[in-house]
């Protein structure tokens, strides 16, 4: 098929040319339905519109629509109700869905402006502010002009499927830009799984994936490999793609993905096949700054334009690079961008909460956990709802700020975030707290000696391990629990505990004790009768009391 | 609640890190993903991996119902038990 330049795709229909199928559009199609958009936008004096469209085909429609209208279009990365309530004093339309245009006045076509700021992306900034990023029809086309110089001989007329959305730049360009200028068919809908991509292939005699490490990293073993292997070329992008992932899909498919290096802000970067080193793309210029991070000019940013990245870089000889960490609190959970201080400012302004700090946990997937120090009303809840229940109405607060995602599925609770002597809670350390078990046992927080035995004064954890089960609504410590920090106290402070644990007299169970409750527990070892007495009382009214049966070896 | 939907909201709860639930609390016909247990697309894959392992079952991939299978615990039972009857 002809290449056709970005800015000149509305000039010349034809209806030889396919861009999508089920339902198919052709080339005329797609000019006509754009063009009548176009007139609606200027109908309705539209000047920036949100795009949020499931359908690559119609955000194609829609976003030609807006650019032959000399409408801006913002590229919201989510469809969060804070996110349209956030981007509604910048745009005069939120599109969902393609409007009805039968009335209108069709546009005139005509090549598009290419040096207008007719794109806007968004996406997480460090401050944990959503960042705008504004793209010129240049440096889009440039970006796919570079990408068909590369690949497009390899990849030839091959059927576009794809795993990630177009709502993204990689998307974008990858799955509906690209495809779009070389006249290249691409299916309309993102896939969830890697058995729809390789149903959604298979009927095509030629096909590309352009997917993400998610996808790519959970294949599953009862694909058709063989039939599969007719595949042109495989991208990933969106994170680095994990060594096994790569190697598994080189032994079935005889090909390395190639992966693409970028972002947002940058545009592309790199890419590679296989190994750990990065090749710049042909107009892109790295170095390494001062603080060790890649810095670029390219001619997918505005012309002049230094961008600096906070990713790591050891740039060789020879002008590849290789990628270490990123050096900011923004992270990549696969390949969702989310920034923990974004998480964190949006924890700590709920009622519940003083202060909260976010990491990460590798278990089968990467998930989010919070520490979060409770305010008086987070531990009135926690005492009178549950965990459960103070937990999740966090994540519905977070919910309407940040994709899902992002919603932590792991929680530490605290009445103060355990910071060390110098006022820090390292990012490491974080982790750490989240892959500890909680708390089965208790500290003192003080200890006296009084006449006849001990008088040690503690606060029931927060966030005890058996308060999950005990009971999901109103969370109490078990009586069995109340008995076993009696007798683990005891060990540590009183010398020559008889070792055997031979039974209970006189137990009472009086008062609940709730999280967060300051008791005082007194112990006194009688060894006359081998007999450790323990009280709990809260405020003078006793909790639980009992003697301990102890005796020696048998 | 049969034996097998148990065994299904149980391997939910494990393989995706689901803190403070149990069986109990994910109701048969309640949404997996979205609004409804609020689960996402990487829990989508995850899912069907374990499930695949766990049942000794593939998923088809010439079946194009595949997200309506894994839409609730009720259609994932009868998605597994008629997979394990083929």
């Amino acid at each position: 098929m002809k290449w056709i330049a970005l800015e000149a795709l509305l000039l010349e229909p034809d209806a030889q040319r396919s861009i999508t199928f089920e339902p198919a559009l052709n080339h005329q199609q797609f000019c006509r339905q754009a063009l009548q958009l176009a007139g609606y936008f200027a109908a309705h004096r539209i000047q920036r519109v949100a795009i949020h469209l499931d359908d690559a085909a119609e955000l194609a429609i829609a976003l030609f629509a807006a650019w032959q209208a000399s409408v801006t279009v913002l590229l919201p990365a989510d469809a969060q109700p804070q996110t349209r309530a956030r981007l509604a004093s910048q745009t005069d339309l939120w599109l969902d869905a393609l409007p009805d245009t039968q009335g209108c006045t069709p546009a005139q076509s005509s090549p598009l402006a290419t040096d207008a700021c007719l794109l806007t992306l968004c996406t997480s900034g460090s401050s944990g502010e959503p960042k705008l990023i504004d793209k010129t029809l240049a440096q889009l086309a440039n970006e796919v002009a570079a990408l068909e110089q590369l690949w497009g001989s390899e990849i030839g007329s091959a059927a576009v499927i794809s795993s990630v959305s177009a709502q993204h730049i990689y998307g974008l360009l990858f799955r509906v830009l690209w495809p779009l200028c070389a006249g290249r068919v691409f299916l309309r809908q993102t896939l969830p799984f890697s058995e729809d991509m390789q149903r959604a292939s298979l009927p095509h005699s030629a096909f590309i994936w352009v997917a993400s490490p998610a996808l790519l990293k959970r294949t599953s073993d009862n694909l058709d490999w063989s039939a599969l292997s007719r595949i042109r070329k495989i991208f990933s992008s969106g994170g680095a793609l994990p060594e096994e992932a790569a190697a598994y899909l080189q032994a079935r498919l005889q090909q390395f993905p190639t992966e693409i290096y970028g972002s947002s802000e940058t545009g592309g970067i790199g890419w590679r096949q296989g190994g750990q080193h990065w090749q710049p793309f042909a107009g892109v210029a790295i170095s390494r700054n001062p603080q060790g991070a890649l810095s670029l000019t390219s001619s997918y940013l505005p012309a002049g334009h230094r961008e600096e990245t906070a990713d790591a870089v050891q740039i060789e000889a020879d002008g590849r690079f290789l990628l270490g960490a990123r050096l900011d609190r923004i992270i990549k959970l696969e390949e969702k961008r989310i920034s923990l201080p974004m998480l964190e400012n949006t924890l700590i302004q709920h009622p519940w909460v003083t202060d909260a700090r976010v990491g990460v946990r590798q278990l089968g997937r990467a998930v989010v956990g919070a520490l979060i120090a409770l305010s008086p009303a987070g531990l009135h809840a926690l005492r009178n709802q549950g965990r459960r229940a103070t937990t999740q109405a966090l994540r519905t607060h977070l919910s309407s700020h940040v994709e899902p995602i992002a919603l932590p599925r792991q929680w530490r609770l605290y009445t103060e975030l355990p910071y060390n002597s110098q006022g820090k809670l390292a990012q490491s350390r974080i982790e750490q707290l989240l892959a500890a078990q909680r708390p089965t046992q208790v500290l003192p927080d003080s200890i006296e000696q009084t006449t006849d035995g001990l008088l040690i004064k503690l606060q029931v954890p927060v966030d005890l391990a058996h308060f999950s089960g005990h009971f999901s609504r109103a969370p109490v410590v078990p009586g069995v629990v109340q008995i076993d920090w009696a007798l683990h106290l005891a060990r540590q402070l009183i010398a020559d505990l008889p070792p055997r644990f031979t039974g209970m007299e006189v137990l009472k169970f009086q008062q609940l004790m709730r999280p967060g409750d300051r008791v005082q527990l007194s112990l006194r070892f009688d060894a006359n009768r081998s007999k450790l007495y323990f009280s709990f009382t809260n405020s003078n009214a006793p909790c639980s009391s009992g003697r301990i049966l102890l005796a020696q070896h048998a | 609640m049969s034996e097998l939907q148990h065994e299904i909201k149980n391997l939910i709860i494990d393989s995706l890190g689901l803190e403070d639930m149990s069986a109990e609390d994910i109701a048969t016909d309640q949404p997996l993903f979205g609004d409804g247990l609020g689960l996402d697309s990487v829990d989508a894959l995850e899912l069907g991996l374990a499930i695949q392992k766990r049942f000794g079952i593939k998923i088809d991939a010439e079946d194009k119902d595949t997200r309506q299978h894994f839409a609730n615990v009720a259609n994932l039972a009868a998605f597994v038990s008629a997979r394990q009857a083929v």
